[in-house]
């Protein structure tokens, strides 16, 4: 009687990893964009899945735990994924030191042409804090970890992004840029049928038939 | 949801097991339909037949017979038992070494079957060659390898080995994958091509490493997590969360049940969650067999029995009871029954058609709960009785909405309620959309279309995050492409765009909102959230810039700046002043101006010049000066401190002499005495100057200045000012409160004096007791500067009482140790 409600099982065409630091927000990042609100996360353990749905795209989306002793585990959840979301906090610059040291070393067993967008976290606590990670230095990086997929084009959006989970600001955007360059070769989605075919009356459901 | 799945049933009593042999533990179990193998830790493999008993009252227990027992005479313990019932065969692993015994009488198969250097075996459910007489086995050898064999009834075979980096511990294995937990690393082989792919690191808490074949996939600890991993060395699934010590896991569809040395705790691979926890004290073996878990500790074995279906049974009968009341059309009944059956609403929303969400992924419950077809075929035609179903549905959908059993189809109730509500109730759909939802939005926005539910579908896409589209959707509305009364008007766009932080976005519509109404527009940048962080887009200098064209929306946000947020910025203020100077002029050049708009225009001016003293007076007052706009310049004047020439407009253009004592007044406010005299002085003189001519007028005013409550003045200079001429009487009043305010003055400073003098005296007095007391100087009194001893009588005391040498009090003025300052005063 019971059916199959895993979301997991379905296929996902590509796989989206987030690294970073212990506590720079990397949880509340991913459910600020998939339930669009902020949330109270607790440390995640080992890792965590969402799968998204953009267009006809689905899309696999893996949280990573940054507290350390999950640090041998991370480069497995980090296998052959398309694009990673390196994140630090922008209010402190340990963090961002730390991607060189400890997370982009993990990025090995993604795949070659990983896309990795360098993205701050916390941009709504900057105004009071005391340091903040400069926006030109992790520009830099962001060009510097892309150089490859970039070498010939002279001039490209670089995959960085500051960004608020408690506002908001900027978390759409990081996905977008992602899955327009994966997926759509940097256009936007085409709309889908049913949004603008309103004339054709809606097929009869079919029943499901019995197995 | 947290269920009761399982049940914890003794297998086999403790004492038909191992009798009194005390040392004897349990070191291994098997069991293969109703047989059930044992082996010891003192070289026994035990067999017992066990029956499963379901008791009337639907308890299962089990009743086991000991058949036979049989001592491999090699006094190590029996590592492992696996019964190939295809074969009648056993495989035992004991001291390294891989066996057949019979499995009924318990016979060693003498054959020369057997297989050497084995630290633990597993067999392969899916081989990938082989028949119906042989089985597959995967080894981990007593070296850097692991192996395969295959099994059977007279023979073991070896097949294949394939070389690893370290020893292995224990490993699974699925078709040509084994998964093997080494001492340090968890790793994949395929013994089809050999290939080694590293997963991850053992972590040093795991006591052994275990590895698990669940179904297509394998589960492998790491640090207080199960982890899922594919042949394909990757996870499609996140990992489960338990205890610290989870060594070993049995897997039963679709629950996995890890043991820890305290509990068994069961998960749902379907959401990963925890769903039971039973308590089992030292629990060492944990196995699945034919889809039956059975657990050990060191002396007893336990069944995990599946909790009796009857009840679920129960539940799906309610349901299917519903169905037929819904067909009977007895609503309250079925409404009882579905809820009592806990149903799964889909199954409800499915019967009316277009309600279930394209993007659903429910399919019906096998067997059907019922036979029709959709509703149609229930209500035979009645228009009534669709009707009242959908008032049941919509009425049942609210009902169970947010309810933990509804988890998994929000959407889909969520969905369905939109539909409802499209095609009854417009008002409930904008509230409901309000409200936090988990409508799909492709469906929705084709069913509020359908409808011409407008604003409906701004909200939507506003929900869902697409700003734009919901922000053009009300822009038609408001321009009247769209029709939708529900739909509350400009207002509500500028307050979504006040609140929008996207501030690209907004800026794209503020140059609609202004063609509409400038001054309603300046609410997008007045009420922007409190806690907001600025941007460079939001500056007040690019506001204003682009606000330009539209004077009142500059005025009103300018006031915004100075008066609300207080802002202490020049240009603010002195373009604020110019605003309203300019809307005065305009007004006064226009003859049809109605006197109190153009009074309260000044009044706003005046206001303005007089609240504020950041603006540039010059700048106005070349304007003002142009005009007969005296009050102003007065006000200006003032500024400027030229109260002269200010006190003469007010006194000879303006003739308000009130207006000019108030003039003092509010120009002295928060100034000391003197000026506020001279100020009085001023108006004083303006009043008696000479050359003016009209003196005598002026008279009345200035005795009454004199006479004042509130004026302030030097008596001195205004005797000296007064002139010769007049009366004593004109004047009487004046000084006779002049001299009692003096005599008043004098008094109250004498008494002052007096009592100063007294607080001088007592604390004097003070001194000079604490003077008095005498200081003893002994051999443990050590120095407060630097900690040593007094050697010669010499010493330094101050004030406060702290002693030291000569040579470490450095500043007879400022205590060394608490750094206090003593003032040096003459003694008189
Ligand atoms: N002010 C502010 N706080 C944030 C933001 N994002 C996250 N936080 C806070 O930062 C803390 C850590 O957030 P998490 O999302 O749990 O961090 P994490 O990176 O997932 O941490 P681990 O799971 O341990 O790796 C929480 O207290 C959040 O409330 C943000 O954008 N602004
Ligand atoms: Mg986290």
């Amino acid at each position: 009687m019971a059916k199959e409600s895993e979301t997991s099982k379905r296929k996902a065409d590509i796989k989206v990893v987030i690294i970073g630091d212990a506590c720079v927000g990397k949880t509340t990042f991913i459910k600020r964009y998939i339930e669009g609100q902020f949330t109270e996360n607790t440390e995640t353990l080992g890792a965590c899945f969402y799968l998204k749905q953009w267009g006809p795209h689905n899309i696999a989306i893996w949280d990573t735990a940054g507290e350390e002793r999950f640090s041998g585990l991370n480069s497995f959840y980090c296998r052959e994924a398309s694009a990673a979301i390196v994140a630090y906090d922008i209010t402190n610059p340990e963090s961002f030191q730390r991607l060189h040291e400890r997370y982009i070393p993990l990025l090995e067993s993604a795949k070659d042409d990983c896309l990795l967008c360098v993205t701050g976290m916390k941009l709504d606590l900057e105004p009071s804090a005391k340091f903040r990670v400069p926006s030109s230095e992790a520009e830099d990086f962001s060009a510097r970890l892309n150089f490859d997929r970039y070498k010939n084009q002279d001039r490209y959006r670089k995959p960085f992004f500051e960004t608020s989970s408690l506002t908001g600001e900027g978390v759409n955007e990081v996905f977008e840029f992602i899955f327009k360059t994966l997926l759509t070769n940097g256009k936007p989605l085409a709309p889908q049928k049913s949004l603008v075919d309103l004339e054709k009356t809606p097929q009869p459901r079919e029943k499901p038939a019995c197995c | 949801m947290s269920v009761k799945a399982f049940e914890l049933v003794p297998a086999v009593e403790r004492l038909k097991l191992l009798g009194d042999k005390t040392k004897t533990s349990i070191e291994c179990i098997e069991c293969s339909g109703k047989n059930l193998y044992i082996g010891t830790s003192d070289c026994f493999v035990i067999h017992y037949l066990m029956e499963e008993v379901t008791q009337s009252n639907g308890k299962v227990t089990y009743i086991s017979e000991k058949q036979n027992h049989k001592h491999l005479a090699l006094r190590k313990p029996i590592r492992q038992l696996k019964a190939a019932s295809a074969l009648a065969r056993i495989l035992v692993l004991c001291d390294n070494v891989l066996s057949l015994l019979n499995m009924f009488n318990l016979e060693p198969i003498l054959s020369g079957a057997k297989a050497k250097g084995i630290t633990s075996f597993t067999v392969n459910d899916n081989p990938r060659h082989g028949d119906a007489f042989s089985i597959e086995i995967a080894t981990c050898a007593k070296k850097r390898a692991v192996q395969v064999y295959v099994v059977t009834e007279d023979k073991i075979t070896f097949i294949k080995e394939v070389a690893i980096p370290e020893l292995p511990m224990n490993l699974a294995v699925d078709g040509f994958c084994m998964c093997v937990a080494m001492e340090t690393q968890y790793i994949l082989v395929n013994y089809e091509t050999g290939a080694v792919r590293d997963l991850y690191p053992v972590s040093s808490q795991e006591r052994a490493p275990f590895v698990r074949r669940i179904g297509k996939e394998f589960v492998l600890p790491g640090p207080g997590i199960g982890v899922f991993v594919t042949p394909a060395a990757i996870s499609e699934r996140p990992p489960i969360k338990w205890a610290e010590d989870v060594h070993g896991v049995g897997f039963s569809y679709p629950y996995i049940v890890a043991m820890d040395s305290e509990f068994l705790t069961i998960h749902s691979i379907l959401d990963q969650k925890q769903k039971q926890t039973i308590p089992f004290q030292n629990g060492s073996i944990i196995g699945d067999f034919e889809g039956k878990i059975f657990v050990a500790s060191s002396k007893d074995v336990y069944g995990l029995i599946p909790l009796p279906v009857e009840k679920q049974m129960f539940m799906h009968i309610q349901q299917q009871g519903g169905f037929i009341k819904f067909g009977e059309h007895q609503l309250i009944e079925a409404k009882e029954m579905f809820k009592g059956g806990k149903l799964d609403v889909r199954e409800l929303i499915c019967l009316f058609p277009n309600l279930l969400p394209s993007s659903s992924d429910f399919t019906r419950a096998v067997p059907f709960l019922h036979d029709y077809a959709d509703i149609n075929q229930i209500v035979q035609g009645n228009p009534e009785r669709l009707q009242e179903c959908r008032a049941f549905l919509l009425d049942y959908l609210e009902e169970i909405r947010g309810s933990e059993s509804s988890a998994g189809s929000r959407m889909e109730i969520d969905t369905a309620l939109l539909k409802l509500y499209a095609s009854s109730n417009p008002k409930k759909l904008n509230e409901f959309l309000a409200s936090e939802n988990y409508c799909s939005l492709s469906d929705s926005l084709e069913t509020l279309n359908a409808h011409k539910c407008y604003h409906a579908q701004g909200i939507l896409y506003r929900i869902h995050g697409d700003y734009e589209k919901a922000l053009n959707i009300w822009m038609r509305i408001q321009d009247e492409e769209l029709k939708d009364p529900s739909f509350p008007g400009l207002e509500y766009i500028i307050q979504f765009l006040a609140k929008l932080s996207d501030h690209e976005l907004v800026w794209r519509h503020v140059e609609w909102c202004l063609q509409k109404d400038p001054e309603l527009t300046v609410k997008i940048f007045t009420e922007r959230p409190e806690d907001e962080p600025p941007t460079e887009r939001m500056r007040p200098d690019t506001i204003i810039d682009y606000l330009h064209a539209y004077p009142t929306a500059v005025i009103r946000y300018l006031e915004h700046l100075v008066f609300q947020r207080k802002l202490e910025k020049e240009s603010y203020h002195t373009h604020l002043a110019v605003l309203y100077l300019n809307e005065v002029l305009k007004l006064r050049e226009n003859q049809s101006t109605q006197g109190h708009v153009l009074n309260l225009a000044r009044t706003k001016l005046r206001h303005m010049l007089q609240q504020s003293n950041l603006y540039r007076v010059q700048v106005i007052l070349s304007k003002v000066k142009e005009t007969d706009m005296y009050a102003e310049c007065a006000i200006l004047y003032g500024k400027l401190e030229e109260h002269d020439k200010a006190l003469r407009i007010i006194v000879h253009k303006l003739q308000d002499y009130g207006a000019a004592e108030n003039y003092c007044d509010i120009n002295s406010s928060g100034r000391d005495l003197t000026y506020r005299r001279r100020l009085y002085q001023i108006l004083l003189g303006v009043y008696l100057d000479p050359m003016e001519g009209k003196k005598d007028s002026l008279l009345a005013p200035a005795i009454s200045l004199l006479n004042s409550e509130t004026a302030d003045f030097d008596t001195v200079r205004v005797l000296q000012l007064i002139p010769e001429n007049w009366s004593i009487g004109l004047v009487k009043q004046f000084l006779r409160h002049s001299v009692e305010n003096n005599m008043h003055l004098a008094r109250t400073r004498k008494i002052q004096n007096s009592l100063s003098r007294n607080e001088n005296l007592q604390v004097k007095y003070q001194m000079m007791k604490q003077r008095r007391e005498p200081v003893y100087l002994s051999e443990e009194r050590l120095c407060q500067v630097c900690n040593r001893n007094f050697v010669e009588p010499k010493f330094v005391r101050y004030p406060n009482g702290v002693i030291t040498h000569t040579y470490c009090a450095r500043n007879k003025t400022i205590c060394p140790v608490t750094g206090k300052l003593f003032s040096v005063t003459k003694e008189t």
